[in-house]
């Protein structure tokens, strides 16, 4: 680093310091266990195969996509 | 590794949640103190903080036990902290990042100015977000080149690249604002 890059780290060092304390105030351990135990949302591998299908489906198929919207 | 044995992290990867608490017991402090070095908001950074421990749960099976667990945990919290300001970008006037700066910050400068400090911190906050923590930890907190370089996934001349481009945006920045360092 040259001289005005020096004057560069000085200045944002001075203008813009990080915070002051980096402490962690609290132990956040029963926040992770809250989170650990939240169940997850799971959707069966069957459900993925069936929304592919189906816009593959759509894809090969366009004609189809009026009397798929007919029937909904 | 303190406190921590090579047997309690390879009964972490096996999913014993008793040798993940002691792990989050004993990181949570150090994940902490690294992300609000970038994210400057210790709200923000108690989140994240649970967020990398959450990932790093889920990504359990990965882990390598002889790899040093705490850098692992530093670079997805790196990762996520840089998410995070990549999100809160768009949103974020200058009177908020301001204000999220500095409520606590380590004793302002008196010789600083107001408006300057305004303007170098406004001038920090154009840059994008992975050039903006790159000169975050190593021109304010100085922090070694090789741990950045860690915590980041890229090479020790990609953090130099990272900084040497950051100083020319930071440099053209402040001159548009008036402030010649």
């Amino acid at each position: 680093m040259n001289d005005r890059d020096e004057a560069l780290r000085a200045l944002l060092q001075r203008a813009a310091p990080g915070p002051a304390d980096r402490e962690l105030k609290r132990d956040l351990w029963p926040e992770m266990r809250r989170q650990l135990k939240r169940p997850s949302v799971h959707i069966p591998w069957g459900d993925w195969a069936l929304a592919a299908t189906l816009l593959l489906c759509l894809f090969l198929f366009p004609t189809t996509i009026p009397a798929l919207l007919y029937l909904l | 590794m303190t406190g921590v044995v090579e047997v309690e992290l390879d009964q972490f990867t096996r999913g014993d949640m008793q040798a993940f608490e002691a792990l989050f017991r004993e990181y949570q402090g150090e994940v902490y103190g690294w992300i609000i070095r970038i994210v400057h908001d210790s709200g923000v950074a108690e989140d994240l903080t649970i967020e990398t421990f959450w990932r790093i749960y889920r990504a359990r099976a990965r882990f390598d036990p002889r790899r040093s667990f705490g850098a692992w945990a530093r670079r997805i919290a790196t990762n996520l902290a840089l998410e995070h300001l990549n999100r809160r970008r768009p949103e974020k006037s200058l009177d908020d990042s301001l204000r999220m700066r500095f409520p606590a910050t380590r004793t302002p400068d008196p010789a600083i100015g107001a408006d300057v400090r305004a303007k170098v911190v406004a001038a920090l906050d154009e840059l994008p977000a992975k050039l903006r923590v790159t000169t975050t930890l190593a021109l304010i907190e100085e922090r070694p080149y090789a741990e950045i370089a860690d915590a980041l996934g890229i090479s020790t001349n990609g953090v130099k690249s990272r900084v040497f481009r950051a100083v020319r945006l930071l440099r053209k920045s402040l001159e548009k604002r008036g402030v010649c360092p």
